[in-house]
């Protein structure tokens, strides 16, 4: 009975002593990770908070740092499926060998969801990589301004390539500039211009209305004249999102600031109603077969549009490459151009791409820092590497105006330096608003009795929910 | 007197194989089961009643509110009945399959080893693969079913399961049983092979037509397997996630969107870690629920049979 007892006591004694372990390792390694980062960030902010324009501030890093470093690993995290010679993971770590001997690049790259766990676990462990990738404002689970909120992300005001950059707003927070991103990421219309010549569409439409009448000629001829993967419903954003920069950030440019602060609202007439509206009329007219579309995935719907089957498909620059690519109709010429506003005054939805942001947990940060300034110099081997990829659509530096596909980019960069750019709605949203409006219009087109004033008041429900914490 | 040997003590630990000290051994895996399982769960209740986000440790308590705000805006009901769909259809199919073929491929036939290889096959794959390649199969237009019934003379154009609101859940059940019946058949053809051949002789001798052979003998001999075949496929089906996830993304709008789909989104999408922790505990109580109910039920009907 006594060694019963013994056993008894030990197996609750080991059990406890785990779980105080557990909670204590939790705790302490979130303790040492966070402190450590936020210290850090404090220390860094303090810096950085003197000067009156970011790029400008007092204090400049180390600009010797790495020469000084001796033999250092750095680490970096991404996302994205590796490729043959893949930039990040084999060129840049190569030419960094190259450039700095003492310095050893470690690169791991996982597939999105893989990146946002292990991302997670890693900040909340304290052993995140020196360097990540971040997307602007709120966007996806790495969205700067969370992760900049939480302390985790270094101010990168002293980076001297931020001068060659565009407007950076969506990577400030509280003054300062938490991601390095040297390109911009567009949404548009991707055409086919030899259905169009053949239904006697001379011009790229300049109206909505001259839109609509392409659309129907393009019917009428028997093809089909618009095709998207609703299937994946991520895929509405890429129509919606166009036409919100028209109808509603043209007019107002602080919309998503005011929905913050409750001076505006998704119900306000003209604005979501105009958007969803807009965009339900080409479902409404067979524009958009949504009988066909929502059993249709992104990729197929990629197949469809080269395959010629469609005329025209919304999508982003991320995806050019797969929708250039020769299908059974052969090699078509093809377009793209954002979907016209009402008036004809038209927006682009044109936004920063992700980009690289410093730990602020890194003892590497003055390191980092000098990697990335010679990384997006505009002029490095590194940034030529960069360009070459053709994933990127870069606003400055060599060899920016000819890189893969820039002449199809060119017409929406140029509306970005008219300053007739916005950036993408989700950017500015807590993430999954954009979940329950794609839900509330797929049941719209297919036929579930939800109206516009459903999803308008949809999304600002999950709007206020998700903020109120 | 003081040589007067020990009195065993009543109820003391006399094995020579497994002594008191033998329970020291338990020590390492019920260590490792505290702390990889109990450990989390126990953090699971924790961040339900939080506001944590999955990245800001610096995180509020706020009661029961993530508790309250999953039975208010009908997110939990919609994702129950889903599920429950979901279960029922797979649960019904899989194991009328599996067991059809497992009668089929229990008897005297020629490649009975080739046809048994086949019927197991699809659930060698992962779900990844069957989604991906399911998703093609129900294709509209240019699909493969899509295309056969274009070439009977069918309207192949029509064919949308993966679009239709009324038919996407079936649709991906259908998928989870094609992948699934493999695996309960084995367990079908374990039990049928334990089914004494005297008892289905003497069967065919009192004259039983083959019908009662299967449910007067074959049937009440094999119940445990029954039980053990619908426990795991209720379990399965109400965890339902992968094909929701890799073929339909909860769509066309919520009508595929199942218990555990739902917890994803509000943690990884929505970055809602609390809630997702509090609609977790919820579905934890609710798959406990029906499956000792399950478990309650069968045995009563195995007992019955």
């Amino acid at each position: 009975m006594k060694a019963k007892k013994v056993v008894s006591l030990l197996c609750a004694s080991a059990m406890a002593v785990s779980m105080l372990a557990g909670c204590g390792g939790g705790g302490g390694s979130e303790a040492s990770g966070t402190s450590e980062a936020k210290e850090s960030a404090a220390g860094a902010e303090d810096s950085a908070g003197s000067g009156a324009a970011p790029a400008a501030s007092g204090e400049a890093y180390n600009h010797e740092a790495i020469e000084n470093a001796g033999d250092i690993t750095i680490t970096m995290m991404v996302s994205g499926v590796a490729s043959d010679n893949d930039f990040e993971t084999e060129q840049l770590p190569a030419l960094v060998k190259e450039k700095w001997p003492n310095v050893t690049l470690e690169v791991t790259k996982l597939p999105d969801d893989n990146y946002y766990t292990s991302l997670k676990t890693k900040l909340a462990s304290g052993e995140c990589p020196d360097i990540i990738l971040a997307q602007p404002m709120y966007a996806g689970s790495n969205a700067c301004y969370a992760l900049a909120d939480a302390g985790y992300l270094a101010p990168l005001n002293d980076l001297d390539a931020l001068g060659n950059m565009k407007d950076l707003a969506a990577v400030t927070y509280d003054n300062n500039v938490v991601v390095c991103t040297a390109g911009v990421s567009i949404l548009g219309t991707y055409y086919n211009k030899a259905i169009f010549d053949e239904c006697g569409i001379t011009a790229e439409p300049a109206t909505w209305d001259e839109f609509l009448d392409a659309c129907q000629k393009i019917k009428d001829k028997g093809y089909q004249p618009i095709v998207m993967g609703d299937k994946d419903m991520y895929v509405l954003q890429f129509g919606l999102y166009q036409i919100a920069c028209n109808e509603i950030y043209a007019k107002n440019a602080e919309y998503d600031d005011q929905l913050r602060t409750g001076d505006t609202k998704f119900t306000d007439e003209g604005t979501w109603d105009t958007v969803l509206s807009m965009y339900n009329e080409l479902y409404e007219k067979g524009y958009i077969d949504a009988s066909q579309t929502l059993g249709l995935g992104a990729s197929q719907a990629i197949t469809e549009f080269v395959d010629g089957k469609a005329a025209m498909t919304f999508d982003g620059s991320f995806n050019a490459t797969a929708l250039l690519a020769e299908g059974s109709a052969g090699a078509f010429e093809r377009g793209y151009f954002p979907i016209p506003s009402a008036s004809g005054d038209t927006c682009t939805a044109t936004c920063l791409s992700a980009g690289y942001s410093i730990y602020s947990g890194s003892q590497y940060i003055d390191e980092c820092k000098e990697l990335l300034d010679y990384w997006f110099d505009g002029s490095s081997d590194v940034w030529k590497a960069y360009l070459a990829t053709g994933k990127i659509i870069a606003t400055y530096g060599e060899g920016a105006d000819s890189s893969p596909n820039y002449e199809l980019f060119a017409p929406f960069v140029e509306l970005l330096n008219q300053g007739k750019a916005y950036h993408w709605c989700n950017q500015a949203w807590p993430a999954g608003t954009e979940s329950t409006m794609e839900e509330l219009f797929s049941e719209m087109v297919g036929g579930q009795g939800t109206t516009v004033e459903d999803i308008t008041s949809g999304m600002q429900d999950k709007f206020e929910d998700l903020l109120d914490e | 007197m003081a040589n007067e040997p020990k009195k065993k003590r009543k109820g003391a630990n006399t094995s020579l194989v497994f002594n008191n000290r033998m329970y020291y051994f338990l020590i390492p895996a019920l260590a490792m089961f505290l702390i990889l399982w109990v450990y989390p769960v126990l953090q699971l209740f924790y961040y339900s009643i939080t506001d944590f986000n999955g990245i800001n440790y610096d995180f509020d308590f706020v009661g029961f509110k993530n508790y309250f705000k999953i039975f208010e805006n009908g997110t939990l009901i919609n994702s129950i009945g889903n599920t429950l769909s979901y279960a029922v259809v797979t649960v019904i199919l899989s194991n009328l399959i599996g067991l059809g073929i497992a009668m089929a491929l229990n008897t005297k036939i020629h490649f009975k080893g080739l046809f048994r290889t086949c019927a197991y096959f699809p659930a060698l794959f992962s779900a990844i693969v069957v989604g991906f390649i399911w998703t093609y199969v129900y294709m509209p237009s240019s699909g493969m079913i899509a295309n056969l019934l274009s070439m009977f003379g069918l309207d192949g154009t029509a064919f949308n399961p993966l679009g239709n609101f009324r038919t996407a859940l079936f649709a991906i059940a259908i998928v989870e049983v094609w992948k699934a019946f493999g695996s309960t058949m084995i367990i079908y053809l374990a039990g049928l092979q334990t089914v004494d051949e005297s008892l289905l002789e003497a069967g065919r001798i009192d004259g039983c037509t083959e019908w009662q052979l299967t449910r007067l003998v074959k049937l009440p001999l094999i119940s445990s397997t029954i039980t053990i075949n619908v426990i795991l496929n209720v379990i399965a089906g109400l965890k339902a996630f992968d094909y929701s996830f890799i073929m339909t993304n909860g769509g066309p709008g919520k009508s595929t969107k199942t218990l555990m789909f739902q917890i994803y989104e509000i943690a990884f999408d929505d970055q809602k870690m609390g809630r997702a922790s509090a609609f977790s505990v919820v579905s934890f109580f609710v798959i406990i629920l029906i499956t000792v109910f399950m478990l309650y039920f069968m045995n009563k009907r195995e007992v019955e049979l």
